[in-house]
């Protein structure tokens, strides 16, 4: 292990989610989707950042003929809000009318963003449109969505790594940890 | 965030983010966060629409009463946010279980001070959620 491994490493109070158990589940849900859309050539839709790790392992975890793409959308911070609303930042490469929509997300929170991307990606009027979340905290929940695909369900402690992070950091650990509450706001202060 | 007394029940709604706004007087800074969190992503809303009597005196007057902070009419769902410390919560929390029981028809949500503080987080508000851990947290709250 290198020393920047060490340094995210050592922010992790405890690791909530090890590689392999996000791996076993990650391997279960491409089965289950290998099996739903045989004959379909689904498109995997993912919201970018953090679905990026989960996106890669779940693509090469299905066996059918897939497509995809990614979108982007604005997220509320200090300097967004002033813009006004959420918006697409990065859309579509291609369109997806008629087609059988997978959208891929890492966690869903609030549910706020997956309930606007939800209704940007009906009005293009797919075939079909599913949800597969690998994280759901759902006692934050403020608007329902049903949730075709779920991985596991996580409780309210600040988690990083597999694509989470805390201001673009801890992405790109294996795993999924609870970090550290005196870094929590440690590296708020750095970063901001 | 705490309301003892029966209020009015003048709505205030936010129809919507393309319609001009008249800000309602937020009882708490953490409500006009979460509200204009909500604006950000067209999510429409209502603050402290609807009063709920909990207790009654002998007379039939209402003597305990709650209000939560927001009514988000499109998910049917009212939501109250507290800063409180858990073991301030007490009162609350009881006021919750109560308002269950009497109107078990109404989806009602509760935002604690922690899911509130991480919540903050995510959306990279970390001076708000300092605030909400912090000493600061007692005064934001009733």
């Amino acid at each position: 292990m290198n020393s920047e491994e060490n340094e995210l490493a050592d922010d992790i109070q405890q690791v909530f989610l090890t590689a392999e158990e996000i791996q076993r589940r990650v391997a279960e849900l491409g089965q289950q989707i290998s099996h739903d859309y045989r004959g379909k050539n689904p498109i995997l839709v993912g919201a970018l950042r953090g679905v990026i790790c989960f996106m890669a392992d779940l693509l090469r975890s299905i066996t059918i003929p897939l497509e995809v793409d990614f979108i982007a959308v604005s997220s509320y911070s200090k300097e967004s809000r002033d813009q006004g609303l959420v918006r697409v930042v990065k859309d579509l490469d291609r369109p997806v009318t008629g087609r059988h929509v997978i959208f891929v997300e890492d966690v869903i929170d609030t549910g706020l963003t997956l309930n606007y991307l939800m209704n940007n990606l009906r009005a293009r009027q797919p075939a079909s449109l599913e949800v597969c979340v690998l994280f759901d905290r759902n006692m934050r929940r403020l608007i329902d969505l049903p949730l075709r695909y779920k991985g596991f369900n996580l409780p309210d402690y600040f988690v990083v790594g597999y694509g989470l992070d805390h201001h673009e950091r801890y992405r790109n650990l294996p795993y999924v940890g609870i970090l550290k509450p005196e870094v929590l706001f440690a590296r708020s202060k750095d970063s901001g | 965030m705490n309301n003892e007394a029966v209020k009015d029940s003048n709505e205030t709604t936010r129809p919507g983010p393309d319609q001009e706004k008249a800000r309602p007087v937020f009882v708490h800074p953490i409500e006009a966060i979460f509200a204009r969190i909500l604006d950000f992503y067209g999510v429409a809303w209502e603050y402290e629409p609807r009063t709920f009597p909990l207790e009654w005196d002998a007379q039939g007057n209402v003597t305990v009463a709650f209000t939560p902070d927001f009514y988000l009419p499109q998910q049917n769902l009212y939501i109250e946010l507290t800063t409180l410390r858990p073991k301030l919560t007490l009162k609350k929390n009881r006021k919750m279980k109560r308002i269950k029981e009497l109107y078990p028809e109404i989806n009602i949500k509760i935002y604690k001070r922690r899911e509130l503080r991480n919540m903050m987080l995510r959306f990279g508000l970390v001076e708000e959620a300092e605030k909400i851990f912090g000493t600061e947290a007692q005064n934001w709250d009733e």
